[in-house]
C-alpha cells in the first residue's frame, strides 16, 4: 500500500488556493453505469467505491482533483470524503499514474519466493528511487502492495490490473519492455 | 435481566442513569480520568485508549469511554471498575508512550503548552520508553485550515473530535481523515474555507496542539493570562464564554459549558468580535471639554461633578447600548426619571444562523424590555449616551442624540456633541446581569487583565452621578441595584443571582 | 420470467432433484501408507471445464439445496441444521454459523443484509479466490440459503478489488441467476422469496476483511471498524441487520442442506466434551500452502491432515537442499510453529491447543534459508502498512515494531530492544478496537520467542540478559477465538 503520498493534495497554502473545477461527472461515456452502481445501494455514499474504480479506469488510472470534485457533487458527499478514500485504499491514485501501473507484491510469501529482486527491476525499468512515483517518462508507475491473494503461485505482479504469477526478473523483464 | 443501577468505582458505590458509560459517572463524581478522543457532545470514538480502565474479573481494559455502567444482561452484580490499578494504570501509560513516539517533544515552543491533555498526562504517567532513538514519522505541519485556523499532523493525535464536530454539529463536513495507519492525517475540503461559522471550536476541543488559532498563535503563554467567566455579548444567546487578557489586552474568548445556551460552543463571530476591545482609540480616562473645545484629560471625581452640572442645566433622555447590564440600564432608568427624561435601549438587528447565532443583537435586549426600557428605532435627543460598540450605537444615533454626557469604550464613538465623557469597559471588563433570547439570567464577570488601568464601574459612575443631581436618589452598590431591580414587579417570578455570585448562570424566567 | 419458462424451470429442476441424489462423502480414513486423502465437496467441481456457468453448474447439481430448502423446509428449520452441522465461520475467527444466524431479529421492519466477506486479503490466503473464480454458484447458493434462513432482502459480495477475475464471474452468475430465477422476485416461484445481489469491489485495504471495516466500506467511507456491541447482526450495515460470513462458509451450506447437519458434523474433529470452548471442527476444509515449499497450492480436506502430512503429501516438501524452519498455520496473523511442532492437525482447537491458531488454514512455510528477523521486519511491515490508523496502539506501536526490526537486522539493536518488543507486545494486544492489533502481535511474538537466538545473533557482544529464563518462558499465548 502506499501510503507514502497520504498528505498529497494537502498544501500548507491549500486554505488560500483556489478550489479545483469538478468536472461534469459522470461523462456520458460512463453515465449509465454510475447510475445503475448508485441504484444498489441505499445510500449515494454507499457508491464511492465502484464509482471510483469506474472513475479512474475512465480518466487515465487516477482521480485528478477535479475528478474528486465532481464524483464528490455526484454521489453527494465532500471532496474531503473522497480524498479520504483515495488515500486510504491502496488501488486509487490520486496522483498520475503512468501510461502503465505495475503491482509489485511485498508481503511475506512473495517476499520469500523473490519479491525483493522484481521491485528492484521493476524501480529500475521505470528509472525512479522508490515505489508511488510516477516514472520520469510518465511511462510507469511502480506500486508496493500487500498480498495479492496469488500466494501460491508468487511472487505475483500485476500490470495494468492484469495479474503474472511466477514470475521472474527475467520474465518481469520482458513484460515490462513489452509495454508501449 | 437483572436491574443493576449502580457501578462500582475504586470501591465507592454509585448510581448511573441509563445509557451512562463509566466515564461520565467517573466524571460527574469528580473522579479523574484521562480521556483524549471523548467528548460529551459528540459520539463515541472509543479510538485514543487512554481511557481504559480495569474491569474486574477481566484481563483486558476496556475503554471507559465506551463502557456502560449497566453490565452485560446476563450479569446481575454491578461492574466493579477501577480507574487506579496496575492494569488501569499500565494501560494507559502504555497508550501514552504510543502517542509520545511519534509526537514532536517541542512543549516550549507549543501554543497548548499549559492547556494540553498530551502533556498534563505524560507527566502523570512518565514518558516510559518513547523518547528512545526511534525515528518520528514526518507529517505536513502548518496547513492552513480556512483563514482562521492551522493544522500541524505531527501534533495531531487522530482522535477525529474536530472531524466529528464537523460531521454531528454543524453538519457542514468540512474536514475528513486521509491516508492510513501513522499517516493518517486531518484534511480539508478543497473549498479550503469553512462553511460554517463555529470552526474555532474545533480549536477549544483539540485535546493537544494540533489546532491553533491564527488570531491567539504565539500571542501568550495561558499562564501570564488572566481569565474570568463572562458571557459573550456579540448577540442575544450570550453564549457562556471565558475571557482571556494580560497587561489591559483581551487576548481571547472561549466557550464556556452551558448545557441550556449554548452547550460548548460559540460562533466565531462572536469569538473573534471581542478585538474591538484592543482599538488604539480605546478611552482610558474621563475627560471634559475645555472652552477652546479639547477634550481634556479629567479625575473622575471632577468628571462626575461636571456631569452633573451639564446635565442640571440640558435635562432629557437617556439612550443606553442593548449590551449594558442590567444593573447599568436600572440606573439609567434612575437618571432619566431624575433628568424628567426617558430611557431608551438601541441594539442592532442582524441575522439568525439556526445554531447558536440569533437575529437579536442586543445582548441585554430582554432585559432591557423586563425592566421597561423602550427600543430607540430612530434618532432622537438624550442627554446621556452609553456606547459600547457601535453596532448597536451606530453614528446616526450617537449624532442625533446631542448628548452631553457620554459613556464610550472607544475615543471614535463620542460624538461632538459631549461635554463630559467617561470611559465604558467592554463587556470583559464590567461586571452584570444579562438576560439573554430565553430570559435566562447570566451573570458577567470582569476580566481584571483587561481593559485599562483602575476603571471605574459604570454603574458606580452613574450612581454617583444620580448622588449629585440632588434627586434624592440614595447609593445602593451593586448588591442595592439588584436588589431593586428584583423589588419590580416584572422580576418577581425571575430570581437574580447575588451581586457577588460567582456562578455560571441564574435562574430562568 | 414468463409463466411459460418458470414451469419448465420448474420441471427442470424438480427433476434434478428427485433424479440424482449423490451419496455424502464419507468419513476418511488415512491409508495404510499414511496417506491422507481428499475429500471434495467444496471443490468438487474444481477443473471441470466452465464449471464457472450456470449450465454446467445445474448438471453437477447447483442450487438443488435451494429448491430442497424453499420447498421442504422452513427459515427456521435451515438454521437448525446449519446449528447441528456445528459448522464454524472459515474467516479466521471460528465463530458457529448457525448461532450467528440465530442472531438476527426476525421481527423487525428494517431491510436486512447479508454481506458476504470476499474480501481475502490474509496474506498467504487464497481459498475463496478459487471458489469464486471455479464455483461462484456454489458460493451464490449459498448466499441464497442464508438468506432464506433469515429473511434477508440483499446480498452484497464485498470482493477485494485485486480479484479481477472472481468479480467478473460473480457478476457473471449473478446475471445468469437473475436470468434464470434464482434472484430478483419469488425465487423459484416462491412468493415472497425476494433477494437482490451485488458485488462490491474493495480497492486495496486488509482492513476491509475485519467484518466491521468492511460494513464502513460498503457504505462508502474509509474502512476504520466499529466499536462492538452493537454486533452487525442487530445493527450492521445502513443500520440494518446484518449477517457477515465468509465464501467459504457459505459455500458449505448447500452440501449441509443437501446432506443434513448431522452428516456434516460426523466429519472431521469432534468437540471435546470437557471443553466448552472446543467446539470441534467439523467437515472439511480448503487448505492452503505458499511459501518455501515444492508444490504450493489449494486443497480440501476433511479436519484432521496434520500440518506436517499437508506439507509433506501435497506440498512436496521443502525445496531441494533446504530444510522446513517454520510455519505459520493459517494466513499471517497466526503465532508461528516450528518444524517440531508440525504434528498437530489443521482444526481449529488443535492448533489453539499449541499456541497457534487455524486462522485461514492456508499455511506459509518458511525455511533455513529465511531470516527470521527480516521476516519479522516484513510481517511488521504488513500490519503498519494496513492498520487502519484508528486506534493509538495499533497506528503508532505496529510501525514502532517495524522500525525496531529494521534497527536489528541493521546490526544497531541490542537485548533492549527485545524487552522493548515485549513491552509494546503487552501495550498492544488487546488494547484496540479490532483484533489486527492482535494479529500484528501473534507472529512477531512467537517469531522473537522460538527464534531469539537468531536476534542475538545480530547482536554481536552483546550478552542475552535473559539466557537464563529464555527458554523457560513459553511461546505466545494461546490464541482464544472471538
Ligand atoms: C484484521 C482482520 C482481517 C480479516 N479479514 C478477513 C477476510 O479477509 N475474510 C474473511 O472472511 N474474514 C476476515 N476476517 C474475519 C471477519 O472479521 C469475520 O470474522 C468473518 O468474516 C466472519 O465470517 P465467518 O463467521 O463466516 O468466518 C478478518 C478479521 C480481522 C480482525
Ligand atoms: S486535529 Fe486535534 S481534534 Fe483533530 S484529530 Fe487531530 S488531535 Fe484530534
Ligand atoms: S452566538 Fe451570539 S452570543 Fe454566542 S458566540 Fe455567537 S455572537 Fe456570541
Ligand atoms: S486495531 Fe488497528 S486496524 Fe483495528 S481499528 Fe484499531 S487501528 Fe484500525
Ligand atoms: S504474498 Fe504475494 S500474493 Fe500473497
Ligand atoms: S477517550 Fe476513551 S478511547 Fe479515547
Amino acid at each position: 500500500m502506499s501510503t507514502a503520498n497520504a498528505a498529497a493534495g494537502q498544501s500548507a497554502d491549500r486554505g488560500t488556493a483556489q478550489p479545483p473545477t469538478p468536472v461534469s461527472f459522470p461523462p456520458k461515456e460512463i453515465k449509465k453505469q454510475c447510475d445503475g452502481i448508485v441504484t444498489r445501494y441505499p445510500t449515494r455514499m454507499a457508491a464511492c467505491l465502484p464509482v471510483l474504480h469506474v472513475a479512474q479506469k475512465h480518466y487515465g488510472g487516477w482521480i485528478s482533483p477535479e475528478v474528486e470534485a465532481g464524483v464528490a457533487e455526484y454521489l453527494g458527499v465532500s471532496d474531503s470524503h473522497i480524498r479520504g478514500l483515495l488515500t486510504f485504499y491502496a488501488m486509487f491514485n490520486s496522483k498520475p499514474s503512468g501510461r502503465h501501473e505495475v503491482w509489485v507484491c511485498r508481503t511475506l510469501t512473495c517476499w520469500l519466493r523473490g519479491a525483493v529482486q522484481l521491485r528492484s527491476t521493476a524501480l529500475e525499468k521505470a528509472g525512479v528511487e522508490a515505489c508511488g512515483v510516477e516514472s520520469p517518462d510518465g511511462k510507469f508507475l511502480v506500486k508496493n502492495m500487500e498480498c495479492l491473494g496469488l500466494c501460491e503461485e508468487a511472487p505475483a505482479v500485476f500490470i495494468d490490473g492484469q495479474p503474472h504469477v511466477n514470475v521472474t526478473p527475467e520474465k518481469l523483464s520482458e513484460l515490462l519492455d513489452a509495454c508501449e | 435481566m437483572a436491574d443493576v443501577k449502580t457501578v462500582f468505582i475504586n470501591g465507592v458505590e454509585y448510581p448511573f442513569d441509563a445509557g451512562q458509560t463509566v466515564i461520565q459517572v467517573a466524571h460527574e463524581n469528580g473522579l479523574d480520568v484521562p480521556h483524549y478522543c471523548y467528548h460529551p457532545g459528540l459520539s463515541i470514538a472509543g479510538n485514543c485508549r487512554i481511557c481504559m480502565v480495569e474491569v474486574e474479573g477481566d484481563a483486558k481494559p476496556q475503554v471507559s469511554c465506551k463502557l456502560e455502567c449497566a453490565p452485560p444482561p446476563w450479569v446481575s452484580e454491578p461492574l466493579r471498575i477501577q480507574t487506579e490499578s496496575e492494569l488501569a494504570k499500565s494501560a494507559r501509560a502504555g497508550t501514552m508512550e504510543m502517542l509520545l513516539v511519534n509526537h514532536p517533544l517541542d512543549c516550549p515552543i507549543c501554543d497548548q503548552a499549559g492547556e494540553c491533555h498530551l502533556q498534563d498526562y505524560s507527566y502523570q504517567l512518565g514518558q516510559g520508553q518513547a523518547s528512545s532513538s526511534t525515528a518520528k514519522t514526518k507529517l505536513p505541519k502548518n496547513v492552513a485550515f480556512g483563514e482562521k485556523i492551522v493544522y500541524d499532523a505531527e501534533r495531531c493525535i487522530k482522535c477525529t473530535l474536530c472531524v466529528r464536530f464537523c460531521e454531528e454539529v454543524t453538519e457542514t463536513n468540512e474536514l475528513n481523515l486521509g491516508g492510513r495507519g501513522d499517516e493518517e492525517i486531518v484534511i480539508m475540503s478543497s473549498k479550503g474555507e469553512f462553511e460554517t461559522d463555529y470552526s474555532m471550536n474545533i480549536i477549544d476541543i483539540c485535546p493537544v496542539g494540533a489546532l491553533t488559532s491564527r488570531d491567539f498563535r504565539f500571542k501568550s503563554r495561558l499562564w501570564f493570562m488572566d481569565f474570568a467567566d463572562s458571557v459573550c455579548t456579540g448577540c442575544a444567546r450570550g453564549c457562556n464564554v471565558i475571557t482571556g487578557g494580560r497587561n489591559g489586552s483581551m487576548m481571547r474568548m472561549e466557550p464556556r459549558h452551558n448545557a441550556d445556551v449554548n452547550q460548548w460552543w460559540m460562533c466565531d463571530q462572536g469569538r473573534l468580535d471581542y478585538r474591538y476591545v484592543n482599538t488604539p482609540t480605546r478611552i482610558a480616562t474621563p475627560r471634559i471639554k475645555t472652552a477652546d473645545g479639547v477634550w481634556a484629560a479629567a479625575t473622575v471625581d471632577d468628571a462626575i461633578l461636571a456631569a452633573a452640572a451639564a446635565l442640571k442645566a440640558a435635562g432629557g433622555n437617556v439612550l443606553v447600548d442593548g449590551g449594558c447590564t442590567l444593573e447599568e440600564m436600572h440606573l439609567a432608568q434612575q437618571l432619566a426619571a431624575a433628568l424628567g427624561g426617558k430611557a431608551t435601549y438601541a441594539a442592532a438587528t442582524g441575522e439568525a444562523d439556526g445554531f447558536l447565532r440569533v437575529a437579536e443583537q442586543g445582548a441585554n435586549a430582554a432585559g432591557a424590555e423586563l425592566l421597561g426600557l423602550a427600543r430607540a428605532t430612530k434618532a432622537g435627543a438624550a442627554a446621556v449616551l452609553v456606547v459600547e460598540r457601535d453596532a448597536n450605537v451606530p453614528q446616526a444615533l450617537r449624532d442625533g442624540a446631542d448628548a452631553v454626557v457620554v459613556f464610550a469604550t472607544d475615543a471614535d464613538h463620542v460624538p461632538a456633541s459631549a461635554q463630559v465623557v467617561f470611559p465604558f469597559g467592554s463587556s470583559a471588563e464590567r461586571d452584570g446581569l444579562f438576560v439573554n433570547t430565553d430570559g435566562r439570567v447570566q451573570v458577567a464577570q470582569r476580566n481584571p487583565g483587561i481593559g485599562p488601568d483602575n476603571l471605574t464601574p459604570p454603574y458606580e459612575l452613574l450612581e454617583e452621578i444620580l448622588g449629585e443631581l440632588d434627586a434624592g436618589y440614595d447609593w445602593h452598590g451593586r448588591d442595592g441595584i439588584v436588589a431593586a431591580i428584583q423589588a419590580q414587579p416584572a422580576f418577581a417570578k425571575i430570581s437574580l443571582p447575588a451581586a457577588q455570585a460567582t456562578a455560571e448562570v441564574g435562574a430562568t424566567s | 420470467m414468463t409463466a411459460k419458462k418458470k414451469a419448465a424451470a420448474k420441471k427442470a429442476s424438480t427433476k434434478k432433484a428427485s433424479a440424482k441424489k449423490a451419496a455424502a462423502p464419507a468419513k476418511v480414513v488415512r491409508a495404510a501408507d499414511g496417506s491422507y486423502p481428499e475429500t471434495r465437496i467444496l471443490s468438487a467441481n474444481f477443473g471441470v471445464k466452465d464449471s464457472w456457468t450456470l449450465p454446467v453448474a445445474k448438471k453437477n447439481g447447483a442450487y438443488k439445496s435451494l429448491e430442497k430448502a424453499i420447498k421442504t423446509m422452513t427459515p427456521a428449520e435451515v438454521i437448525d441444521e446449519v446449528k447441528t452441522s456445528r459448522v464454524r465461520g472459515r474467516g479466521g475467527a471460528g465463530f458457529p454459523t448457525g448461532v450467528k444466524w440465530g442472531f438476527v431479529p426476525t421481527d423487525t421492519d428494517k431491510a436486512k443484509y447479508l454481506v458476504l466477506n470476499a474480501d481475502e486479503s490474509e496474506p498467504g490466503t487464497f481459498k475463496d479466490r478459487f471458489l469464486m473464480e471455479l464455483d461462484p454458484h456454489l458460493v451464490l447458493e449459498g448466499c441464497l440459503l442464508c438468506a432464506y434462513a433469515t429473511g434477508l432482502d440483499v446480498i452484497y459480495i464485498y470482493v477485494r478489488g485485486e480479484y479481477p477475475l472472481s468479480i467478473a464471474r460473480l457478476e457473471g452468475a449473478i446475471e445468469e441467476a437473475r436470468e434464470a430465477g434464482l434472484l430478483g422476485k419469488d425465487i423459484l416461484g416462491k412468493k415472497g422469496f425476494n433477494v437482490e445481489a451485488h458485488v462490491h469491489p474493495g480497492a486495496g485495504a486488509y482492513i476491509c476483511g475485519e467484518e466491521t471495516g468492511m460494513l464502513e466500506s460498503l457504505e462508502g467511507k474509509r474502512g476504520h471498524p466499529r466499536i462492538k456491541p452493537p454486533f452487525p447482526a442487530v445493527e450492521g450495515a445502513f443500520g440494518c441487520p446484518t449477517v457477515i460470513n465468509n465464501v467459504e462458509t457459505l459455500a458449505h451450506v448447500p452440501s449441509i442442506i443437501e446432506h443434513g447437519g448431522a452428516w456434516f458434523g460426523d466429519l472431521g474433529i469432534a468437540p471435546d466434551p470437557d471443553n466448552p470452548r472446543a467446539m470441534g471442527s467439523a467437515g472439511t476444509k480448503l487448505m492452503g500452502l505458499s511459501g518455501d515449499i515444492k508444490t504450493p497450492g489449494c486443497w480440501e480436506f476433511e479436519f484432521g491432515i496434520t500440518v506436517r502430512e499437508l506439507i509433506e503429501q501435497y506440498g512436496g516438501g521443502a525445496l531441494d537442499g533446504r530444510t522446513i524452519k517454520a510455519v505459520i498455520p493459517g494466513g499471517l496473523s497466526m503465532p508461528v510453529l516450528t518444524a517440531d511442532e508440525l504434528d498437530v492437525p489443521m482444526g481449529f482447537d488443535a492448533l489453539v491447543k499449541v499456541g497457534s491458531g487455524l486462522g485461514t488454514a492456508t499455511a506459509i512455510v518458511m525455511d533455513d534459508a529465511c531470516d527470521m528477523v527480516e521476516a519479522c521486519e516484513n510481517i511488521a511491515h504488513f500490519f503498519a502498512d494496513e492498520s487502519c490508523g484508528q486506534c493509538t496502539p495499533c497506528r503508532e506501536g505496529c510501525h514502532w515494531m517495524e522500525k525496531i526490526f529494521t534497527r536489528i537486522k541493521a546490526g544497531d539493536g541490542t537485548p533492549a530492544d527485545l524487552d522493548l518488543l515485549e513491552h509494546l507486545f503487552v501495550n498492544i494486544e488487546g488494547r484496540t478496537i479490532c483484533a489486527l492489533a492482535d494479529a500484528a502481535v501473534w507472529p512477531l511474538r512467537s517469531i522473537l520467542r522460538k527464534f531469539r537466538h537468531e536476534f542475538l545473533a545480530k547482536m554481536p557482544g552483546h550478552a542475552d540478559p535473559h539466557a537464563a529464563d529464555a527458554k523457560a518462558s513459553d511461546a505466545a499465548a494461546p490464541v482464544g477465538a472471538k
